[in-house]
């Protein structure tokens, strides 16, 4: 058979539901040897869920995939790496109490004799040394993985991969939390990997990255595989038009307009060491301020650093409604801010409480209570009924049933509603829609405007430039813990690749 | 993406059953309770009598005080390791308060009210310290609350030594032991104590904020914390009360045996732990409440008094409510996971 | 790369806080004793530390995944008193192996419920504690038991110049240290310590390991058992009680954390040495004896609270930064 003829790995008809939700559908694609695959798609599209079943993480419910034209069936993640498929997860696997050597070999150690159980350090040395020399890292294989910067880590994890010389290496997001030098090695390493005949496939939300770098991109929607392309075929509006799948215009609701411009929250030179640098911006009653930038770009850290979460001992001012402001959670909810935090199982949710005790838990913390004030149930469970109707909240039960008993998107809008209890009048919103299928998404955004109109100023963060550009009144972007510009709505919303291309600064052009 | 690696098993017959008693600890307790008084009686017919039962009954109250407070603690995901080491240490405090010989007050007017004050602050005191380790440090509870143990038995025994040369101090006011065995009216006051302690704790789990602020905090302390929960001050607030209900408890029992002691509660910490968990008030913090307490209580003491009536040596029952707290322990891990698997 | 700031709030600096305090120690003791800083009195302070350096080194091996075992001392207890009551006149080195043993199959019940049946360890090996001291009692009859004359001997005897506890203590070491540094079980011990689900992901048998280390714990302590009642002649009912807590405090203070992945063989050595020369200088200088668990419980709670603010300090270090342009 014609070695070109077969694809370095393919896979079709993948198919997998969780809990009896299906959510992915029919799924194939195919890679050939030294290609750049760039595979994209909005938060919940099933991305992960596709890499973690090539990756042996997850088993498909039906489906095959080929390597080199073999049957592969990974049922664990060494049985893809044995059969030559290395996978760079966003969350590194680094252990920071152990050597680059030890992190390097763990589970394949060099032994001193064949029949024993002892480590050959020098071998170990040796090993590693030459691996890292294959990616150009420059570190000492004795050296602690904790005083390593977060690029020498992301280099470490891909030198721990190509030294056990993979047929194709998966990448999700690997930029997120690189500087642009680091960036810019990191694509120098994985053009090298190409060379060598490797197939890369990169999953990341930088369009500008896959595009420039790519050769052919997979689009995946709602669980479906919906464009596989060669990328000099497809135009920039082509790719998100396929991520969003319908024209913008009907999945965000209108932009209320704005009213006379009174601010709620000021900040003015915010500056946290090593997280922010002289942050100044502020949301006005009735303003949508979307805050665009990578991960990593201390977008996040901003929201929790207004909202009292993380220490805030360096310099600059938060005034909130016309008065300084030091914040701490507590202080927040009881002058009605809220916070939608984008980690909703483990920051959000109470998992095994009732959907009323989720819900009535703000209202209980908030201005005018107290450890002593008695809990009249009635009124909670008739403010826990208001705001599943508000939100449309699906749930049978709602003082029986348990929080983890829901769908992700209605947990989402449990979370979200326990804010709406008492009206807040600033809403910091971090991640809204992460893993959340579009009907949750469009509800969630109706009740954004919603709220907005009402005159609530929101916050919102994001890391779907396309939501940021439907919802938001203003764009502000950050990069390296700096607001590095803002971005004015205008006639035909916003100039989107400005925006991208802002936020990551100098990378792209200057490279 | 994360949220949906398992998937939920499916439930069938006895393990929807398995699943239900899990989930209902109640229907164990009380399963466990007939079945065992049912054959000690069979060895022992005397078992059953109204005697030995209000007897269980009366002796039971302290112990349930302390476990109501631990429970609180346990309830934030936090457990107190301390509590035995307080009643000892306040026990001798107050004795050597109020003791006729030679005590501070001895012979006082003030005595008794000052001993009972010592061996509320003293009980406060402890579970202050260990709070504010647990939510300001953020050192692990159980390991805080190790080292206190040992401190504060070190402590309360170096401070009777100061005052006895026996192991324990005696000669306490009667006033002061009527609060063990004594009554108002028909009523023993032990069990007005109790009772006071058990109505108040229950109001406050489960009629007040306070009380919703603790089960958030152990269900999920992020985002109560974001939520708006003054998370530090409720863990403060559960570890102070926990000393407290040690202080009260350890009242009751230094007036039963007369005497200020350091070893007041040596072997007790097992008992007040394992009744907790028996009654399924869960290790893993966010589930618990005054009824699962009682429950657990009732179930060791029953156990105990049962050993005790059938002429079983003390390493035999020690050995007994060891293996029962590891049970109860087995059964809060498999009700968790229970609990997890279905989502 | 690394800042200045970075290098100063190093956490290994934290690592030299046992060496600083047993200087201070020894300093403080031979300014105010005659008899401390002589060799008869280094020698008995090294004899009386070995049970609890075998027993530290055991508890340091369940610490480094973040575990923690409650059971050791009641561990000893029954293994000692199984031996003295149902086989006395065996050799010293069925004493030793038998030890090993019985503390082996008692820690494999404890890490059958920590690691099949997911129960909190602290919770499982507390009840443990209560269950076995309880077997001890049984098994003893609540009566002293008493160490055979060759047992005897056999603490006072020496092997190669080397007092023979001692050179256990020595040879367990050399186990453990080899164990956790020359193995890739060793190694491995340490990913689990330091990201449990980042090991599995990694390929290592979590579960398994974490099984051996429970096991092993076991073993130490039943040896440790074995090793102070040949010093101290009997087992009484209260013979190994409390032995726990000093075993995690000489882990902890020689630079085990509780939190799991850091520590080495040494430091539970060196932090059993350090508690037994206070106990010892506090000895010499006829201090009330009531003071020692005082002292010993405040101990426990700065070296606790030195690694509780030591794993702060490195978790905050460990959080990627961002990178702000300076």
């Amino acid at each position: 058979m014609d070695a070109k003829a077969v694809p370095l790995f393919e896979c079709s008809g993948i198919n997998k539901s969780f809990s009896g939700t299906q959510v992915l559908f029919d799924v194939g694609f195919a890679i050939k040897a030294g290609e750049f695959l760039g595979v994209i798609g909005e938060n919940g599209s099933g991305k992960s869920t596709t890499m973690n079943i090539i990756g042996g993480i997850l088993r498909p419910d039906s489906g095959e995939m080929r390597l080199n034209g073999d049957a592969y069936v990974p049922t664990q993640p060494n049985d893809a790496m044995e059969a030559g498929i290395g996978f760079i997860h966003q969350e590194l696997n680094i252990f920071g109490n152990m050597s680059v050597a030890d992190n390097m070999m763990i589970g394949r150690y060099p032994r001193r004799w064949e029949k024993l159980p002892f480590i050959n350090h020098r071998a170990k040395r040796l090993a590693t040394a030459e691996a890292l020399k294959r990616v150009g890292l420059d570190v000492s294989p004795d050296a602690p993985c904790w005083s390593l910067a977060p690029g020498e880590r992301q280099l470490l994890e891909i030198a721990k991969v190509v030294s056990q010389n993979p047929r194709m290496i998966i990448f999700d997001e690997p930029t997120t939390s690189l500087t642009e030098p680091e960036c810019r090695r990191l694509f120098e390493v994985i053009a090298d990997l190409q060379a060598q005949g490797i197939g890369i496939v990169y999953i990341s939300h930088v369009l500008s990255d896959v595009q420039r770098l790519s050769d052919r991109i997979v689009v995946l929607r709602d669980g479906h595989a919906v464009k596989s392309t060669a990328t000099r075929d497809l135009t920039r509006d082509g790719i998100v038009e396929a991520m969003v799948g319908r024209p913008v215009s009907q999945l965000y609701p209108d932009v209320p307009p704005l009213g006379e411009r009174r601010p709620v929250i000021e900040v003015q030179g915010l500056t946290q060491p090593r997280v922010l640098k002289d942050v100044s911006f502020s949301i006005a009653a009735g303003e949508v301020l979307g805050v665009a930038g990578l991960m990593g770009s201390g977008r996040s850290e901003l929201a929790r650093i207004l909202f009292g979460l993380d220490p805030h001992d360096g310099t600059g001012t938060i005034s909130y409604e016309g008065a300084p402001f030091d914040p701490s959670p507590r202080d927040c909810v009881s002058k009605r801010m809220a916070f939608l935090t984008e980690d909703r199982r483990h920051e959000g949710l109470l998992l095994t409480q009732s959907l009323t005790t989720n819900l009535e838990l703000v209202h209980l913390s908030g201005a005018g209570s107290g450890a002593h004030v008695p809990v009249d149930r009635k009124q909670q469970v008739s403010n826990a009924e208001d705001v599943a109707h508000r939100l449309r909240i699906k749930a049978r039960d709602l003082v029986r049933l348990p929080a983890k008993s829901l769908s992700g998107g209605n947990q989402q809008k449990v979370v979200l509603g326990k804010w709406l209890v008492d009206a807040p009048r600033l809403f910091i919103l971090d991640e809204p829609t992460r893993g959340i299928d579009v009907g949750a998404k469009e509800e969630i955004y109706r009740v954004i405007a919603e709220l907005a109109g009402q005159g609530l100023a929101v916050m919102l963060i994001s890391s779907e430039l396309e939501e940021l550009a439907g919802l938001s009144h203003r764009i502000m972007v950050m990069s390296r813990g700096m607001n590095v510009g803002v971005f004015e709505r205008q006639d035909g919303g916003f100039d989107r690749a400005a925006i991208m291309a802002r936020a990551t600064a100098a990378d792209v052009e200057a490279a | 993406m994360v949220s949906d690696t398992t998937v939920p098993p499916r439930k069938q017959g006895y393990r929807v059953l398995i699943a239900r008693l899990l989930s209902e600890p109640a229907f164990t307790v009380i399963g466990l309770l007939v079945v065992y008084t049912l054959a000690v009686t069979a060895a022992v017919p005397g078992f059953l009598g109204a005697g030995t039962l209000s007897a269980i009954f009366i002796s039971l109250l302290p112990l349930l005080i302390a476990v109501i407070g631990q429970s609180f603690v346990m309830i934030v995901a936090g457990i107190d390791l301390s509590v035995t080491a307080t009643m000892g240490l306040t026990s001798v405090i107050a004795g050597s308060v109020m003791t006729a010989n030679g005590g501070y007050l001895a012979d006082s007017a003030l005595a008794v009210p000052v001993g009972i004050f010592c061996f509320l602050f003293f009980g406060a005191l402890v579970g202050l310290f260990n709070g504010l380790c647990v939510a300001f440090i953020r050192m692990p509870p159980f390991i805080v609350t190790l080292a206190t143990m040992m401190f504060v038995s070190g402590a309360a025994v170096l401070y009777s030594s100061w005052h006895t040369t026996s192991v324990s101090i005696g000669g306490l006011p009667s006033g002061f032991t009527r609060i063990g065995y004594g009554t108002i009216g028909p009523i023993a006051f032990a069990l007005i104590l109790t009772v006071l302690v058990v109505v108040a704790a229950d109001f406050g789990l489960r009629r007040t904020t306070w009380g919703r602020w603790l089960f958030a905090i152990g269900n999920n302390p992020t985002a109560a914390l974001i939520s708006g929960v003054p998370v530090r001050a409720v863990q403060v607030s559960a570890y102070t009360l926990c000393g407290t209900c040690a202080g009260l408890s350890a009242m009751i029992y230094s007036a039963r045996l007369e005497t200020g002691t350091p070893v007041l509660s040596q072997n007790l910490l097992l008992d007040i732990i394992g009744s907790a968990v028996i009654g399924g008030v869960s290790l893993f913090g966010g589930r618990g409440s005054v009824l699962a307490a009682f429950l657990g209580v009732l179930l060791l003491t029953v156990i105990d008094k049962g050993m005790q009536f059938i002429g079983l040596t003390l390493f035999v029952v020690l050995s007994v409510k060891g293996a029962i707290i590891l049970l109860a322990a087995v059964l809060d891990a498999l009700r968790l996971r229970y609990a997890e698997g279905k989502s | 790369m690394k800042t200045l700031t970075q290098r100063l709030s190093n956490p290994r600096l934290l690592d030299l806080v046992p060496v600083v305090l047993m200087l201070l120690v020894a300093v403080f003791f031979s300014a105010a004793t005659d008899s401390f800083a002589t060799w008869a009195n280094v020698k008995n302070i090294l004899l009386q530390s070995s049970h609890l350096a075998i027993l530290a080194l055991g508890a340091s091996l369940v610490l480094l995944v973040a575990g923690v075992d409650l059971s050791v001392g009641a561990t000893m207890y029954v293994a000692a008193a199984l031996i003295g009551v149902f086989m006395p006149g065996a050799p010293v080195l069925i004493w030793l192996l038998a030890g090993c043993g019985i503390g082996l199959v008692l820690g494999a019940i404890n890490a059958f419920f920590v690691v099949r049946v997911r129960v909190a360890a602290f919770i499982v090996t507390l009840s443990m504690l209560f269950l076995l001291r309880g077997v001890g009692l049984w098994i003893s009859d609540t009566k002293m038991v008493f160490a055979a004359p060759h047992l005897l001997e056999m603490s006072r005897a020496s092997f190669l110049g080397i007092p023979v506890p001692i050179l256990l203590a020595g040879l367990s070491l050399v186990f453990v240290h080899l164990l956790l540094s020359g193995t890739p079980f060793g190694r491995s011990v340490y990913a689990i310590g330091d990201d449990p689900e980042g090991a599995r992901r990694a390929g290592i048998p979590v579960e398994r390991v974490t099984f051996m280390l429970f096991v092993l714990c076991g073993g130490f302590a039943g040896l440790s058992g074995v090793v102070l009642m040949s010093q101290i002649a009997a087992a009484s009912s209260t013979f190994g009680q409390e032995k726990e807590f000093m075993a995690i405090a000489a882990a902890v203070l020689g630079g085990t954390s509780l939190f799991g992945g850091r520590g080495n063989a040494f430091g539970p050595v060196f932090g059993a040495i350090l508690m037994q020369t206070v106990q010892n200088g506090l000895v010499l200088m006829d201090t009330d004896p009531y003071l020692y668990p005082l002292i010993t419980g405040a101990v426990i709670f700065i070296v606790v609270l030195i690694d509780t603010l030591r794993n702060q300090l490195s978790e905050r270090l460990g959080r990627s930064p961002i990178r702000v342009e300076a």
